[in-house]
């Protein structure tokens, strides 16, 4: 089965993957030139702005000379990334030095920018619809609820009765593949990384959710580069704001609908046209995931006696609650659990780790014991830690087996250099056998053929 | 790929208070290079810039006229498709004011324009963008100045480059007049900001963007222009002059230029001064006043 990886990567690192010819194409929308400077590093934000009115090459010693000795590596860090995404381009000449240059429609693009000042993408539609539009709580509300429906969609489709109507069954394969592994005869079960989603916070997740969406795109004969560069002009509409449909095309139309069904947008109808507004997710899509303020406020006390009360409402809590910990009662508004070293296990064998597990119960803490240090009782993080070392008593460290060694010298030799490393992990010098950690292998090889 | 943390870079959001310099009777003085609309339009594009940058950064644009100071623009309030105009049009409004205000009285001396209003004016709104919420963009004040020093201003532009130093907002300071600034010098040298007189006026949006645009984040990897000397002289209490040398109250550190029986700030009486140091001090004074 092929691994997925879970990693909470941003917009950005997608978009420098593309091709050459995608991206220059990309930086013919001004919406995603801002977009990328935004999430430059300050540094390569600083040289962006610095030569934008150069039209000249500039040399890479002259663009070093503004920088301290400290400074070095975040220099080097900023060039590459402007490399990477195709801003700078570099030239050597015949003294082997290096020049930069900024591509040419980015600079344009931007310095259009600079002098007439920010453009929305696209007019909002004016107030006097008949229909009242919802307020930005209310949005935020739809927002949540809806993703939180698809969350549940996606991790158990058996269990819960169904109440989206629309995500096409195909798109749900699309986003469950590597979450869920399929077995004919038991259904679906959550793979790790499928453990380790549900514990992520909502921007890591939507943004797993977006890339899984991109990548298919061109199976379903979108081209890639079209659907970054609508999402990321979404993320510069103006949350809450009604935009007509019929300034969409087509393909983003269809679009729009997927994105609607992840709570990234919400659809109305009024009697002649429909309109679509974005809400947070969707406007939050270009920024970095680290961003704090989009934190939501927490549910969860945990008690020294290792029992859990969870103020929530929602359904989805319950079934992430269920995976590491024992639910004993289901209020209303309240769901009480426990904390077990049976569920704990099972939670360690589905691949999820202790700290993911105090991870999220710390992010999660409700606001009366978030203000406690620490959120979490220590004593119950402590004993979450040692169940999980329990079952990892056996070590497994990769190694490589010698023997049939010529002399004894080159044997001891040999040991010796092994130790040097410190990478020696078993001798047996009666019988000339000795064990080595992988990494130095090939200069444990290098180093024995010169013996000889 | 290389992996970018996002979270190192996280805090170069800032807040940038900008103060320009209004002063009809400088913009209207033969010896300045260029015309405040060439000034405008190149302090416009580096507004937004500085917006272009990141989008929690927020700018503060405060007028410093000859008699009044007022806020001009303000990017957490309005659309950011209209900036220029509101902008504008704020700040004509802000010059007829300034303007009819001076009828009252005539132009006496130098004609300074009122830094240290501007100046307490951006330190009392950083003070209100610390206290509400619990994340704040990092606060930096951004002098262009161009008329001369006021010496009457001295202890009110004194004190707010200490209360800056306190709340640790550095004062950078961008000269665009034909003589430095002692006022601002001091000032950066002693928030750690950035002291820069261009040579070319012409391209001052370059000046602006590679050395005023540098985030306080970037600022401890780079090298920005350092103070040549610093004037660290002083204006005296009594008369408002700048000296070399004088006389300090050892109570509360007041200036005077001459002798005094009695401290005009907190009252202490003074016993004789020794004669000759007087006389030392009265002839060293006397070129600069």
């Amino acid at each position: 089965m092929p691994q997925v990886r879970i990693i909470a990567k941003n917009f950005m690192d997608m978009v420098a993957s593309l091709p050459a010819m995608k991206l220059d194409r990309l930086y013919e929308n001004a919406f995603i030139c801002e977009a990328i400077l935004r999430s430059l590093p300050p540094l390569a934000k600083k040289y962006v702005l610095q030569l934008l009115y150069i039209d000249a090459p500039v040399t890479a010693s002259s663009l070093q000379e503004w920088v301290l000795v400290d400074g070095a590596s975040k220099h080097r860090v900023a060039v590459d990334r402007l490399i990477q995404l195709r801003i700078f381009t570099e030239t050597v000449d015949r003294k082997k030095e290096a020049s930069y240059k900024l591509n040419m429609m980015f600079q344009m693009n931007l310095r259009k920018h600079i002098v007439h000042g920010g453009v929305l993408p696209r007019e909002p539609m004016n107030a006097n619809i008949a229909v009242r539009l919802p307020s930005l709580e209310e949005l935020d509300i739809y927002a949540s609820q809806q993703w939180e429906c698809f969350l549940l969609h996606l991790i158990n489709s058996a269990e819960v009765e169904v109440t989206t109507k629309s995500i096409s069954p195909s798109m749900m394969k699309v986003f469950q593949r590597g979450l869920l592994s399929q077995r004919d005869n038991e259904g679906s079960r959550l793979t790790e990384s499928g453990f380790q989603f549900l514990l992520m916070d909502t921007n890591a997740q939507l943004w797993y959710i977006v890339r899984e969406y991109i990548s298919n795109s061109e199976d379903r004969g979108v081209d890639s580069a079209d659907l970054i560069s609508f999402l990321l002009e979404l993320s510069f509409h103006v949350t809450g704001e009604a935009y007509n449909m019929n300034t969409l095309t087509d393909i983003q139309r269809t679009t729009v609908k997927d994105l609607a069904d992840l709570g990234l947008i919400k659809l109305q109808q009024g009697r002649k046209d429909s309109w679509f507004i974005p809400t947070k997710l969707a406007t939050n899509l270009s920024i970095s995931l680290s961003d704090a303020s989009s934190r939501k406020q927490g549910y969860v006390v945990v008690e020294t006696n290792f029992r859990l009360y969870a103020y929530s409402t929602s359904k989805l809590h319950c079934e992430i609650l269920r995976l590491f910990a024992r639910v004993e009662y289901q209020l209303p508004n309240l769901i009480v659990g426990s904390i077990t070293k049976e569920n704990l296990y099972k939670a360690f064998s589905n691949g999820i780790t202790a700290d993911q597990i105090i991870s999220f119960l710390q992010q999660n803490a409700h606001p009366r014991v978030a203000e406690r240090v620490p959120s979490v009782p220590e004593n119950v993080t402590d004993q979450v830690r040692l169940w999980e070392s329990d079952l990892n008593r056996v070590e497994m460290t990769p190694a490589h087996f010698f023997d049939d060694f010529p002399s004894r010298d080159v044997f001891e030799a040999a040991c010796d250099f092994a130790r040097e490393y410190s990478s020696l992990l078993w001798e047996d010098s009666k019988k000339m056998r000795l064990i080595v950690k992988t990494e130095i292998y090939a200069h444990m090889k290098e180093f024995l053929s010169h013996q000889k | 790929m290389t992996p970018v943390s996002s979270k190192q870079y996280a805090d170069d959001v800032s807040l940038l208070m900008v103060l320009i310099d209004t002063n009809p009777l400088f913009w209207s003085s033969t010896t300045t290079p260029f015309s405040f609309s060439k000034f405008l339009s190149q302090v416009l594009s580096f507004l937004n810039s500085i917006l272009l940058l990141n989008q929690l950064n927020q700018v503060v644009v405060i007028a410093t006229g000859f008699n009044s100071c007022d806020y001009i623009y303000d990017s957490s309030l309005g659309h950011t498709n209209q900036r220029a105009e509101t902008l504008l049009q704020k700040l004509e409004e802000f010059v007829i004011k300034d303007e009819e205000l001076n009828k009252e009285d005539s132009v006496d001396g130098i004609g300074s324009s009122l830094l240290s209003g501007s100046l307490s004016m951006a330190l009392c709104y950083i003070q209100r963008v610390f206290r509400s919420g619990s994340l704040h963009p990092q606060p930096r004040i951004l002098c262009l100045h161009g008329s001369q020093d006021g010496p009457g201003q001295y202890v009110a532009i004194m004190n707010s480059i200490f209360s800056a130093q306190r709340s640790m907002v550095p004062i950078d300071s961008c000269v665009i007049g034909s003589h430095h600034s002692a006022f601002l010098q001091q000032a950066s040298y002693i928030t750690g900001g950035v002291y820069l007189k261009p040579q070319q006026l012409d391209g001052m949006f370059q000046y602006l963007t590679t050395v005023f645009a540098t985030d306080l984040h970037s600022r401890s990897f780079l090298q920005l222009p350092k103070p040549v000397g610093v004037d660290f002289r002083a204006s005296c209490f009594c008369h408002k002059n700048t000296i070399d040398m004088g006389y300090i109250c050892s109570v509360c550190l007041s200036i005077f230029c001459k002798h005094h029986k009695k401290c005009s700030t907190c009252g202490s009486a003074f016993g004789q001064p020794q004669i000759s140091v007087s006389e030392s001090n009265q002839k060293r004074k006397a070129p600069d006043n």
